[in-house]
């Protein structure tokens, strides 16, 4: 229910990708506008790193396609990848070399490199320029992972869990720069994380990807306001769901515990039976990746 | 320009952050602490500052606008509307804070806590506040 716009950045359809006989994507349709923000929510093992290299054409997947900038995802074009940004889960960094060495590797790839934003970038966040990346300490190497994803202006940038080893400070200095990127180039940006306090800062969007498949895409703002946890017995809290035409969002012993109307207008009052409380962030990731 | 500190996020709440930030306002402009042309900070700076996505702020920003709390000025920055003068009388304000005190008393009914050790811990609250 996102806001349309004229231009889509990312578009799969049906995509399938099985490890064995694991399914882990199982018919999974996504698009995403240009310029928007998600955050991409799922359980461990849920398959979003999977899901993330197949949308990036890293992972061929079994079925299904991959379109980014209209383009077919597995024949980018050099100067369509060159407009990507990705900081991967796990570190790829080459170890032997140091971070200046690496950056001016990365730097003959791309025809467009901010240097003044690197510049800045790897002093403030205190990287070692000359060390052996191997010397780095996890958060210096994840922060020069995110240098590097930054460091050519890329109008979609896709982080995987990009600030498990940054402390508080480190990954607030991170959500900065996102911030920025935001507000001067429009970046469309897909952040896994499990962090759900930074997502919720600068995702507009959340994704649960849930079952293979991506289970609900919706405003955050919107899902918040239009979903409520429900109680009392069960026979009330049925008839209430019916009555005010709200949709089970999850269920225990097929009871609605948390359901959506249709905004947030429509939502109903406690009445003496039946419990309304509002929700968080963490509940709607339990309830609907459960 | 108005303090950027009057602004605060809380994580992991069930109130949108764009709600947080019309109330946070709302309650300024009510207590006379924001008045009839004070700017509010820019977009761009406020969303640095907290660390939220700017359209965050701006749909804030929208809606106190909406509400005539603030105004736009051309290439400006918003500022708190004309008839903002001077602090809301006590009653209203009281209004503003009931909602809030509702919760906290349903908690404590929850927690089986009488009222007025309730009450103490509040006072106590408020004082340490106060002496900050």
């Amino acid at each position: 229910m996102s806001s349309p716009t004229n231009d889509t950045c990312l578009t799969l359809q049906g995509l399938d990708v099985a490890f064995g006989a694991q399914r882990v994507l199982q018919g999974l349709d996504w698009s995403l506008p240009t310029g928007q923000v998600v955050g991409l929510l799922g359980r461990n093992g849920a398959g979003k790193t999977t899901l993330i290299e197949a949308l990036l054409g890293l992972r061929e997947p079994d079925a299904g396609t991959a379109l980014l900038f209209g383009q077919p995802v597995a024949q980018l074009s050099d100067a369509a990848r060159a407009r990507i940004g990705y900081v991967p889960q796990r570190s790829d960094l080459f170890e032997w070399l140091t971070a200046d060495q690496l950056l001016a590797y990365f730097r003959s790839f791309y025809p467009r490199w901010n240097t003044a934003k690197v510049d800045g970038l790897m002093s403030r966040w205190d990287i070692a320029r000359d060390k052996p990346i191997s010397k780095l300490s996890g958060g210096q190497q994840q922060r020069l992972s995110i240098v590097r994803a930054l460091a050519h202006d890329p109008e979609l940038l896709v982080l995987d869990e990009p600030v498990a080893s940054l402390d508080p400070a480190g990954r607030r200095d991170f959500l900065s720069e996102l911030v920025e990127q935001v507000v001067d180039r429009r970046t469309t940006i897909v952040f896994s994380t499990h962090i759900l306090s930074d997502l919720e800062r600068v995702a507009l969007d959340v994704a649960f990807l849930t079952g293979g498949r991506i289970a609900l895409h919706a405003p955050l703002d919107e899902l918040l306001e239009s979903s409520v946890r429900l109680g009392g017995v069960p026979a009330d809290i049925r008839r209430f769901v019916d009555e005010h035409q709200l949709q089970a969002v999850s269920r225990a012993a097929g009871v609605p515990v948390i359901a959506r109307g249709r905004d947030a207008a429509s939502l109903p009052r406690a009445t003496s039976t039946v419990s309304v409380d509002p929700v968080t962030l963490e509940d709607l990731f339990l309830a609907l990746t459960a | 320009m108005t303090d950027l500190s009057l602004f605060t996020v809380v994580a992991g709440s069930p109130e949108p952050i764009y709600r947080q930030l019309v109330a946070q306002v709302r309650r300024c402009v009510a207590g006379g602490q924001l008045k009839a042309g004070d700017e509010l900070p820019s977009v761009r700076d406020l969303a640095q500052s907290l660390a939220v996505n700017p359209m965050t702020v701006s749909k804030a920003f929208g809606l106190l606008e909406a509400e005539g709390l603030v105004t736009r000025r051309r290439g400006l920055a918003m500022v708190i509307a004309e008839q903002h003068r001077r602090a809301q009388p006590t009653a209203d304000r009281i209004d503003l804070l009931r909602p809030t005190l509702e919760r906290a008393a349903q908690e404590v009914r929850q927690l089986q806590l009488p009222a007025t050790q309730a009450v103490t811990l509040f006072k106590s609250i408020l004082n340490e506040q106060e002496g900050q």
